[in-house]
């Protein structure tokens, strides 16, 4: 080869490597420039930023209720998810995330998550013959109490304490002393599939529990619990655990 | 054809004679890059210096076209680092080439002086030049960091933070200095403007005149002869020698001695341009926004040592790093051409000299790849969007899982990661309970120690016992959970429905 036409064909190569400039490995990418966090718009980044740590998406396990669940998203209204982010819930570990209250979510973010948190239930929704409400006020203790005998004795013991290799004590202080009322409700109502807990239709097979005995077992446990139960403060002149889930965000 | 046959050659000849019987160029070429070097100075080893000026001078080339683009106020410099990035074309490469001009400057800098040290050839009569060449990595490095503002991102922020603070430290003057680098009691548009008018006026003219004397006292003291085993420097005879050597068996810089010199220097250039093309630029990272507290801060590469040697020293030394060291370093670099003024060159007969080039690359080294490896900062973010693997969820008790939530929600999984995921400022938490007994752990979340921070004033007694019961849950299977040392049979794990006494009384 002519040393002439080496020379132009490296001249050539080099205008050629140039005109792929937009496509260098260096060239910084427009979706690694940072942007504000209040202007992610993206449901997934959103979710697996500020809630993936502790509510499972479905793919992820965790330590709190699953958001991919159907049962839980047919019983939960979402006025009341959305005012559970915006707020959070007093003494639990949920914290408030709208910008209002001093969190990082604007009020658009939390609507996008809300919005994006049913739509993981599209296509296949719980059942709702027989769903009871989301909230509702303690019941009758000593019912409960046979109640959760009948239903529940069977992993957590006749009485709550817990059997080995089953389900854990859900009578427990330390535990109650913890979770809100609606809390328990909620994870009676909706169980944890994920953790190989069943729902309230599923506790005894054919025999979906009704809304009282619900309200009613719900009662027994929160008679275990010393002092006010998160997301509420004691009312004066009776224990925290007679007061009534009157508040759905608690 | 003669040159007067063709009349344009004929009026250039012209010109360059009438410009060469006023400014003499002839004789100012034959004595800068004609000038005699020993035959044996043209070394692979002897190219460092040029390859140095070459950085420089991409560095000049490229800031000028920077600075046309480039503002320098808090409101505008990260926008318009943007603007290079994603809208002017190939503004990235500028930038990348600066960038990378700007790290290779320092290492290729540091390779000249390593082989300036090991051949011997700050020895008289060149300590003048060692001690310009020194005051030129001193200056090399402020331009570094003061590069490194410009980007004015979190990098640039809590580097400049960092650098105040140590300025605060020194005795006396200490905040006059602090407030002379800011221009004010806080990092702002005044810190810039000050970085700015330092990093491409005050240091860049001082490097100038000091490549200058430095390229003077080259030309006047001579390139070091390739140094020999046994042979003695001595004040009396050693620039008699040199000039004999460089009459007898000399050769002109140029057009010589310079051939290994462009190689290198263009290997150099294809190293710069390729780190451009297929690294990039750095940044910019999250703005200088002390509010953005998701950003792991880290300085540009040649401060990346300082960086670890300063997390790594025990407490209450950083009087040493910060100020005994740096002055000790001074004296021992400055004073290198009197305390070792003549004798061997060679390296082979030198030592300690080698043993101080392996141990000064050995710390730099390894503390640069600290620097660039270690977990230095909270990952802030892990506590809401670093999910907890199954293994350690699954099969936990009500009160266990309410203790995982805690470790989220309490941001502990900002500096403990479980199952290698989270922060590493901690360690793994992942075998904790074979580690710690549920008393231990309870101290521990309580009192702290051992760089974390006590939580006895900040969780409730219930809270410490749900995460302690969970702490205590996480074991692999099939291992015993750990023992109390000194009384093992009395170890057993508390019901989760007792409260540990300690929590009681910390809570």
């Amino acid at each position: 080869m002519q040393p002439r036409t080496l020379y132009w064909i490296l001249l050539f190569g080099g205008l050629a490597f140039l005109c792929g400039c937009d496509r260098l490995p260096g060239k910084p990418k427009e979706k690694d420039r940072w942007k504000p966090p209040t202007e992610i718009k993206d449901f997934a980044e959103l979710f697996n930023t500020n809630c993936r740590g502790c509510h499972s998406n479905g793919k992820t396990l965790g330590a709190s209720i699953s958001m991919n669940n159907p049962a839980y998203l047919a019983v939960i209204p979402k006025e009341v998810m959305q005012k559970t982010i915006e707020a959070g819930i007093a003494g639990t570990e949920m914290p408030a995330y709208s910008a209002k209250t001093g969190g990082p979510l604007t009020d658009e973010q939390i609507t996008i998550l809300v919005d994006g948190i049913y739509n993981w239930a599209k296509g296949r929704e719980a059942p709702t013959d027989n769903l009871p409400p989301y909230s509702a006020a303690l019941g009758d203790v000593n019912h409960g109490k046979a109640i959760f005998a009948q239903d529940c004795a069977n992993c957590h013991g006749s009485d709550g304490a817990g059997l080995k290799g089953k389900g854990g004590s859900v009578v427990d202080k330390v535990y109650l002393s913890l979770v809100s009322n609606q809390y328990l409700r909620t994870t009676v109502i909706v169980g944890r599939p994920e953790l190989g807990m069943p729902s309230f239709r599923d506790d005894v097979q054919g025999k979906p529990m009704t809304p009282e005995e619900i309200s009613d077992v719900l009662a027994w446990l929160a008679s275990h619990r010393e002092g006010p139960a998160p997301g509420q403060t004691a009312p004066k002149g009776g224990p925290a655990s007679k007061t009534q889930t009157s508040n759905p965000i608690e | 054809m003669s040159a007067k046959d063709r009349p344009i050659v004929s009026s250039l000849v012209n010109v360059a004679m009438w410009l060469e019987r006023r400014l003499h160029l002839v004789k100012v070429w034959k004595a800068t890059a004609g000038h005699p070097i020993p035959k044996s100075s043209a070394s692979w080893f002897y190219v460092f210096g040029s390859m140095t000026l070459l950085c420089f001078t991409i560095q000049v080339l490229t800031g000028i076209l920077l600075a046309l683009v480039y503002i320098p106020s808090a409101n505008e410099a990260y926008r318009s680092l943007e603007y290079l990035n994603y809208q002017q074309e190939l503004g990235w490469f500028l930038r990348g080439v600066h960038y990378w001009g700007s790290n290779c400057m320092v290492v290729v800098m540091f390779f000249h002086m390593t082989q300036v040290f090991l051949w011997g050839a700050y020895k008289h009569p060149r300590e003048l030049t060692w001690i310009s060449g020194a005051v030129l990595l001193v200056l090399t490095l402020a331009l570094s960091f003061t590069g490194q503002v410009m980007r004015f991102d979190s990098d640039a922020y809590w580097g400049i933070g960092i650098g105040a603070a140590i300025s605060g430290r020194i005795p006396i003057i200490g905040a006059q200095v602090v407030n002379l680098l800011l221009g004010g009691p806080i990092i702002g548009s005044d810190t810039l403007s000050r970085f700015f008018a330092l990093h491409v006026f005050v240091l860049p003219g001082a490097v100038i005149a000091l490549v200058s004397l430095h390229l003077r006292l080259v030309l006047l003291k001579g390139i070091n002869e390739y140094p020999e085993p046994g042979v003695q420097v001595h004040k009396q005879t050693y620039w008699r020698d040199y000039e004999e050597t460089v009459h007898k068996d000399g050769m002109p810089f140029v057009p010589d001695g310079i051939g290994k010199d462009l190689v290198a220097n263009g290997l150099l250039l294809i190293v710069i341009v390729a780190l451009a093309v297929f690294v990039g630029p750095k940044g910019p990272e999250i703005p200088a926004d002390p509010a953005q507290v998701i950003s792991e801060a880290k300085p540009d590469y040649p401060f990346l040592w300082l960086l670890s040697a300063a997390a790594l020293l025990p407490n209450g030394s950083e009087i040493i790093l910060f100020f005994v060291f740096p002055l000790i370093a001074a004296i021992l670099l400055f004073g290198l051409p009197f305390y070792s003024n003549v004798g061997e060159k060679h390296y082979s007969r030198r030592p300690i000299s080698v043993l101080v080039v392996i141990l000064t690359y050995l710390t730099i080294g390894l503390l640069t790849y600290a620097g660039i490896t270690g977990p230095w900062s909270p990952r802030m973010e892990a506590w809401s969007g670093t999910p907890t693997k199954p293994e350690f969820i699954a099969g936990r008790s009500p009160v266990e899982l309410q203790g995982a939530l805690l470790l989220q929600g309490k941001q502990c999984r900002n500096c403990h990661a479980i199952g290698g995921e989270g922060g590493h400022r901690g360690p793994d938490l992942s075998a904790v309970g074979t580690r710690m007994d549920q008393p231990e752990l309870v101290r521990q979340v309580i009192q702290g120690g051992g760089n974390m921070p006590a939580y006895g004033n900040t969780l409730s007694p219930q809270e410490v016992s749900a995460l302690v019961s969970y702490l205590v849950s996480l074991r692999p299977q099939n291992t015993i959970p750990a023992l109390n040392p000194t009384n093992p049979e009395k170890t057993e794990r508390v019901s989760s429905g007792e409260l540990p006494k300690q929590a009681k009384v910390g809570g």
